[in-house]
């Protein structure tokens, strides 16, 4: 009898486990995609990154270009820079839930870190507009420096980081939309990232990233690759890629030098970590495609074809 | 006339939905040439012997400014383009450069070709990727002449001749 009920309870933890092993790679399977704009075709690619292929190409507006990923809320946020509008994506069944209309070119979008709000660089008239992602529409909107391009959300300081760049600054908000400070970095400003106590831009005209201290406010410029588009930071490392050399510069942190280069596809835009699968994955808008590597040793393991001119300018990664 | 005033509102609707936004514009071209890929990759690379294959180059000047190179073109249209050397690449075949100044309807106008093995030994296929954008980036409403359409066209005529004048002048040697 006592060993009967042994046998019973080893079988009902078996099953239990088994289950379990099975929830957590279905759970990695629906939430290891990377969603592509490719803006030359009108349609975002759904990688599935546990496969590594494409498993859908979504119609969204007209030449998208910039996304935020919202992980907590499965939702997608596209910028349509031709047709003036948001397409959003259910992530859990990669379709098109709204389209919510702007009357202006978004650029880049973010979203706060409890995923309310979703904040978009209005690039003609110089505002960031804000969406509430529960109305789905823009309940706000504040003006800021010329061009504004990339924009990133600082978690640590609750700050809204703009890069403006026809005029060469990135712009530093508080959570109540003030102005709390204006920095020079190189030219032409174009992506921004944020993360702990500082932020940084990829500089597209003079070949450099600024490195900004958002405790003491110093700066400091790196040199990299040509026309350097978007940064990312990986432990000691920053990670940018460079349009026109067609390569990602690799920067050491501790030393605040480039250390090395590694290959990527045709004029290399943008870039994205998964952080528990440790790939790495940039987008190549001149061989409309994508290349994934392996983020601890940057080994190519595989480039996907993806649309016309694969750019995704954001969080392009649900995980 | 209620028509036509209607196809007029849809026309200028449509334009100003295609003309708004940041956006580069790409043209990528390939043509397939009978010679060998060593033969096609040694006249693509050389960053000096354009006159020799593109029909829209008159003559050519080089000028070394510290480490870069230029070249210097004059056009059989009348006026100059001026255009940075970037790199070359022997494993990938590949060979890339800038336009720095010229009166051009298009900015920021980065090329590179990159030369593949055709079919057989006898044949290459040699690709042209150019990246550009339209020379007003304001806010519209766009000035004529100054949209992605003008670039857009102005880009292409450019890499098609291109390519055309490289399989001529291949084939023809």
């Amino acid at each position: 009898m006592i060993n009967q009920n042994k046998k019973f309870i080893l079988i009902i933890l078996t099953s239990i486990l088994l289950s379990l092993i099975y929830l957590y790679s279905n759970y990695y399977k629906v939430n290891s995609k990377a969603y592509i704009t490719n803006q030359g075709d009108n349609t975002v690619s759904v990688v599935d990154l546990i496969n590594l292929e494409v498993i859908k190409t979504i119609k969204v507006g007209i030449a998208p270009l910039g996304i935020t990923i919202l992980n907590k809320k499965n939702l997608g946020f596209i910028g349509n820079v031709g047709t003036d509008d948001i397409s959003v994506i259910d992530t859990r069944t990669d379709q098109i839930i709204k389209t919510i209309k702007l009357n202006t070119a978004p650029l880049s979008l973010t979203s706060s870190p409890d995923e309310s709000k979703v904040y978009i660089t209005d690039w003609f008239k110089n505002n960031v507009l804000v969406i509430s992602v529960e109305e789905m529409k823009v309940i706000d909107s504040f003006k800021v420096g010329k061009t504004p391009s990339g924009i990133a959300f600082n978690k640590k300081y609750n700050y809204l980081i703009v890069t403006n760049r026809d005029s060469n600054s990135v712009e530093v908000y508080n959570k109540n939309t003030k102005l709390i400070k204006k920095l020079a970095t190189g030219n032409h400003p174009f992506g921004v990232y944020t993360k702990g106590k500082y932020a940084y831009t990829a500089n597209v005209y003079d070949d450099t990233v600024t490195v900004i201290n958002l405790e003491d406010w110093s700066t400091k410029d790196i040199k990299v690759g040509a026309h350097p588009y978007n940064i990312l930071t990986h432990q000691n490392l920053a990670l940018v890629t460079n349009a026109v050399d067609d390569s990602l510069s690799i920067i050491d942190l501790k030393i605040g030098k480039e250390i090395k280069k590694i290959n990527t596809g045709e004029t290399p835009e943008n870039l994205d970590i998964h952080q528990k699968l440790n790939l790495l994955i940039v987008t190549n808008w001149g061989s409309d495609s994508i290349s994934i590597y392996d983020l601890e040793n940057l080994k190519l393991i595989k480039e996907i074809k993806t649309g016309a001119q694969s750019r995704s300018f954001g969080n392009f990664i649900l995980q | 006339m209620r028509k036509f005033i209607f196809a007029l509102l849809t026309l200028l609707f449509s334009m100003s939905i295609f003309a708004h936004g940041p956006t580069p514009q790409k043209v990528q071209e390939s043509i397939t040439v009978n010679v060998s890929v060593e033969k096609a990759w040694a006249l693509v690379k050389d960053f000096s012997s354009i006159d020799k294959w593109h029909p829209a180059v008159k003559d050519i000047k080089i000028e070394k400014r510290g480490e870069d190179t230029y070249r210097i073109l004059s056009l059989e249209s009348g006026g100059t383009l001026e255009e940075k050397f970037r790199s070359t690449d022997d494993d990938l075949k590949k060979i890339k450069w800038e336009i720095t100044k010229g009166k051009v309807p298009f900015t920021d106008f980065n090329a590179y070709i990159i030369v593949s093995k055709g079919a057989n030994a006898n044949e290459s296929i040699i690709q042209w990727t150019a990246r550009f954008y339209r020379t007003y980036k304001l806010n519209p409403p766009i000035p004529e002449g100054q949209d992605d359409a003008t670039a857009k066209a102005a880009g292409q005529v450019i890499v098609d001749n291109g390519l055309a004048g490289l399989k001529k002048t291949l084939e023809s040697k």
